[in-house]
């Protein structure tokens, strides 16, 4: 595959694009779903395919193609730079790419239990066990939906600037829905998932029935013993579960560079961010956000992206200080920057866009029993369910699905529901305080069009945030 | 490429397999990307793939096939063979339809001059110019062309082609970074396609949407945009599927036979929708598509099902197979009798809204969710439109669909980034709808 990948980017430059990049990516796996209890079936993935792509007179095309021939490589090629042509027609300002320092290199994520070699029946068991463990409970969950899946992502890129990346990263994933119903109510654990890079044993070390155990038991609680939840000004202490989902929703995304310069402007929206925010509060001083592509076997792990720059932890927000962008190299030239490589593609058949991989709220130096000795009245709230923001990433809104009342620093009974709906800002400077462990959690972030759902991590440490107006439903 | 799904046919037979359905594809879509009026890429994606489906003693597996040598042929099929062994029988699996079955040419679903299109620059020029007329700045969106075959051949008896095109664009409009609005247009014959009304659209919302105040919370009554409502049916459209019901990810669970929206309210999918972007000859198992009632006068009367679902539920299929999960193809909101004026009129003191994105359940079965509203929103106030922002529509399903009072007459065809599945919708007016907004 190597050669076709070179004899995509010369027959690109042949034809007179100023920059090609090709990417040859294939996946191959399997997914097993069980409903109630029912094997749903075995779906084996197996997609390969390669992606052009071509920079002319400051125009950009793309073109993918899964029939690996060179007549149908060198035909996508051609598309690609006629579509490149007839773009720069349309374009106020020439695309450029920043100038990075290129490697030749290879490398994998290696696996100690390599799900290749397991059998589809041995991985049902992973299902068949959580299964066995939410009966176990006693409490009546009515619907199950569980879905195990696997692949290796292998993928060669090789750029007209010198990259030459070629990859192989395994990744294993548990997805479940269950709905308790108890006592006439019902409560739910909708999209659930537990998963990582690398082999089966990461996902059996974690035994996600556990988690799925802690959720039926916790919304059973929450059925019988839940409360309102206060009203108004209180405080309010987040899991580091709650505070991925809120690093990720406002921090990541604002500070993806294509996002601030209008790019994405018509899809995943634009943002409140702007250039010469750089250096600007929007947090507290305890407030330090990282994005790391590079952590071993996280869900968002890489170590080279997708135009071939190496990644390296990003510093977001350091001290409560708006300190980098989110770029990928044409983003990069416009801000007079090198990459902090954030240009990921989720198959062959995208573009690589400006993308988070690893987002999370660093540990501060509080136990979780000091974040909660103090408060007179507030909510621990675990997990969430509903959520979302605007599309300039500034006003957002998290529900409880586990939650606590807190009352003179101790934790009591489950209340239902709790709504945090806040401003960025408004967010991020209410914390006065951080725990200090460190937990994430997997999800799939979208954006692009066509839409691109990449594996992430969100997560960080517990946080504390004072006089917070929280609403009931 | 029937010749490669009869190969397929032949070898799955010869190992054993018992239902087997072979749909192949060869599709070529076309994109041109925009943002800050110009053009940030142009994309095609070319592709030939099938997507295979067998069973073996009630056993069930999927994969598709892009290297289509008969050597990866037959060792696909083999692998699958080999990891259906020893694995647990899909008990409630009950079989795909028996054909064959007579097809009918849907109107307005195939156009050559879409194929032919050489250069599609010119319509994103004239949305963009559109927009800016309108009094935008700032004007990004995206174009797709579309031309696709799609050949199916199932173990018991169908063999069947389809062939359509389509062409649509959605256009969001800027003035500052508060003010904007949206507009789409998707067709799939090119004389029916129409850049400059979304242009048009997404520039005159932007304007009318300048200097906005920040926006009431509390119970008001809501003019739904087609837009809008389009993204609220469109997440519904899932919700109807049965497999979705059984998996804990409907409010319609339990419900066939009841109440679940005002008397107004008829929803439909129709899989042979003229000029419908998600319409389709026949389902995945080549049953034809139809029209099929998901809710009449306010009652829920089926669930979305394939010819399995269906035998587990003593009915019949309801055409829309996706094997393992059916789905609809264009959901349809029957229209009302309100002009667009007389809907606006009826609202003493309530709020219009252009478009929503970033829907999210808290709870699927009960259908309690949130969305944002996005592009312009307005208080409307005896007949007046006043510029708002930053509120939220905080509600539940089932709710909002029994509170619709009013419906308009026209209906629009809305198909974009956040409306999946392909929904046609009038303007939509509900009483008392939940609207938060952020306090800090």
């Amino acid at each position: 595959m190597h050669e076709l990948v070179e004899f995509a980017v010369e027959k690109a430059l042949e034809l007179g694009a100023d920059y090609a990049e090709a990417r040859f990516e294939e996946k191959s796996g399997t997914s097993l779903a069980m409903k109630n209890g029912n094997p749903e079936g075995l779906e084996v993935l197996a997609d390969r395919g390669i992606g052009i792509r071509v920079l002319v007179n400051g125009g950009m095309g793309f073109a993918s193609t899964n029939v690996l021939t060179k007549e149908s490589v060198a035909e996508a090629v051609k598309k690609a730079v006629k579509l490149a042509k007839a773009a720069s027609k349309v374009r106020n300002e020439p695309i450029r790419f920043s100038e990075e320092d290129f490697h030749e290199v290879y490398y994998e994520v290696r696996m100690r239990k390599d799900f290749r070699d397991v059998s589809p029946e041995e991985k049902l068991e992973l299902l068949k066990k959580v299964e066995e463990e939410v009966k176990a409970t006693g409490v009546n969950v009515p619907m199950r939906y569980l879905m195990y899946s696997d692949w290796m992502w292998h993928k060669i890129l090789a750029h007209s600037d010198g990259a030459f990346v070629e990859s192989y990263i395994p990744r294993v994933s548990l997805t479940y829905n269950l709905v308790v119903f108890e006592n006439g109510q019902m409560e739910q654990a909708p999209f659930v998932q537990r998963a990582f890079s690398g082999g089966l044993e990461l996902l059996e070390k974690d035994e996600p029935w556990k988690w799925a155990v802690k959720d039926v038991q916790a919304l059973k609680r929450l059925i019988y013993e839940g409360q309102k939840p206060p009203e108004g000004k209180v405080d309010l202490v987040i899991s580091p579960e709650v505070a991925g989902i809120a690093v990720h929703e406002s921090v990541g995304h604002p500070y993806e560079a294509d996002r601030i310069f209008g790019r994405e402007a018509a899809q995943a929206g634009e943002s409140f961010v702007k250039p010469d925010m750089l250096g600007e509060r929007i947090g507290s001083d305890v407030v330090t956000v990282i994005e790391d592509p590079t952590i071993p076997n996280s869900w968002g792990f890489y170590l080279y992206d997708d135009e071939g720059v190496k990644a390296r932890p990003r510093y977001l927000i350091r001290n409560g200080i708006i300190t980098e962008f989110l770029t990928n190299r044409e983003y990069a030239y416009k801000l007079g920057q090198r990459s902090n490589a954030s240009a990921r593609a989720i198959n062959y058949n995208r573009e690589p866009i400006v993308r988070m991989a690893n987002t999370y709220l660093a540990p501060g130096d509080y136990s979780f029993e000091e974040l909660i000795e103090d408060v007179k009245l507030g909510v621990y709230m675990v997990s969430f369910n509903e959520w979302n923001i605007d599309d300039r990433r500034y006003q957002q809104r998290y529900i409880g699905r586990e939650a606590y009342l807190i009352e003179n620093g101790e934790l009591k009974h489950p209340v239902k529901r709790p709504i945090l709906e806040i401003t960025t800002r408004a967010l991020w400077s209410s914390v006065d305080a951080v725990g200090k462990d460190v937990e994430m959690f997997p999800g799939t972030c979208g954006k692009g069009e066509p839409g691109q759902g990449v594996p992430v991590w969100m997560g960080g440490a517990h946080a504390r945030l004072r006089d917070i107006p929280l609403r009931r439903p | 490429m029937f010749d490669v799904n009869e190969f397929i046919l032949k070898k799955a037979k010869e190992l054993g397999f018992g239902d087997v359905v072979v749909l192949s594809y060869e599709t070529n879509r076309r994109q041109v990307r925009f943002a800050n009026n110009g053009i940030t890429v142009a994309k095609n994606w070319h592709e030939r793939k099938v997507e295979l489906f067998v069973e073996k003693e009630k056993r069930v597996a999927s994969t598709t096939i892009t290297d289509l040598s008969e050597e990866n042929i037959e060792r696909t099929l083999e692998t699958l063979l080999s990891n259906m062994r020893g694995m647990a029988p899909k008990e409630d699996y009950y079989g795909i339809a028996e054909g064959p079955f007579e097809y009918r040419d849907i109107p307005e679903t195939f156009d050559k001059a879409i194929v032919e299109l050489d250069e599609p620059n010119e319509y994103v020029e004239t949305a963009i110019n559109a927009a800016l007329e309108e009094g935008a700045k700032r004007v990004a969106g995206v174009l797709y062309t579309d031309h696709n075959k799609l050949y199916l051949t199932t173990s018991n008896e169908v063999e069947a082609f389809d062939e359509g095109t389509g062409i649509e664009i959605s256009v969001r409009a800027f003035i500052g970074d508060l003010e904007s609005g949206h507009g789409t247009n998707s067709v799939r014959v090119l004389k029916k396609f129409d850049p400059e009304s979304a242009g048009r659209k997404a520039g005159e919302i932007a304007r009318l949407a300048r200097n906005p105040e920040q926006g009431p919370e509390g119970k008001f009554d809501v003019i739904f945009d087609p837009l809008a409502f389009a993204n609220l049916l469109s997440y519904m459209s899932f919700m109807t599927s049965a497999y979705a019901a059984e998996a804990g990810f409907s409010f319609l669970v339990n419900k066939l036979g009841q109440k679940v929206a005002a008397d107004g309210v008829t929803i439909k999918d129709i899989g042979n929708l003229p000029n419908g972007y998600g319409t389709r000859k026949f389902d995945d198992e080549g049953v034809p598509t139809r029209e099929t009632i998901i809710i009449e006068n306010g009652t829920f009367k089926a669930f979305l099902l394939n010819t399995s679902l269906a035998r587990k539920y003593k009915t019949e299929t309801t055409a829309n197979a996706g094997l393992v999960m059916p789905h609809a193809w264009n959901i349809v909101l029957e229209p009302g009798d309100y002009s667009r004026e007389e809907l606006f009129s009826e609202v003493k003191r309530g709020i219009y809204i252009t478009n929503v994105w970033y829907t999210r359940f808290q709870n699927y079965v009960a259908g309690d969710f949130s969305t944002i509203p996005r592009d312009g929103i307005f208080l409307v106030e005896n007949g007046e439109l006043k510029p708002i922002r930053n509120i939220r529509v905080s509600d539940n399903l089932q709710r909002i669909l029994e509170n619709v009072i009013a419906l308009g007459k026209e209906l629009h065809h809305i198909h974009w980034w956040e409306v999946n599945t392909p929904v046609s919708t009038p303007y939509v007016l509900v009483k008392d709808v939940g609207i938060t907004r952020a306090t800090k």
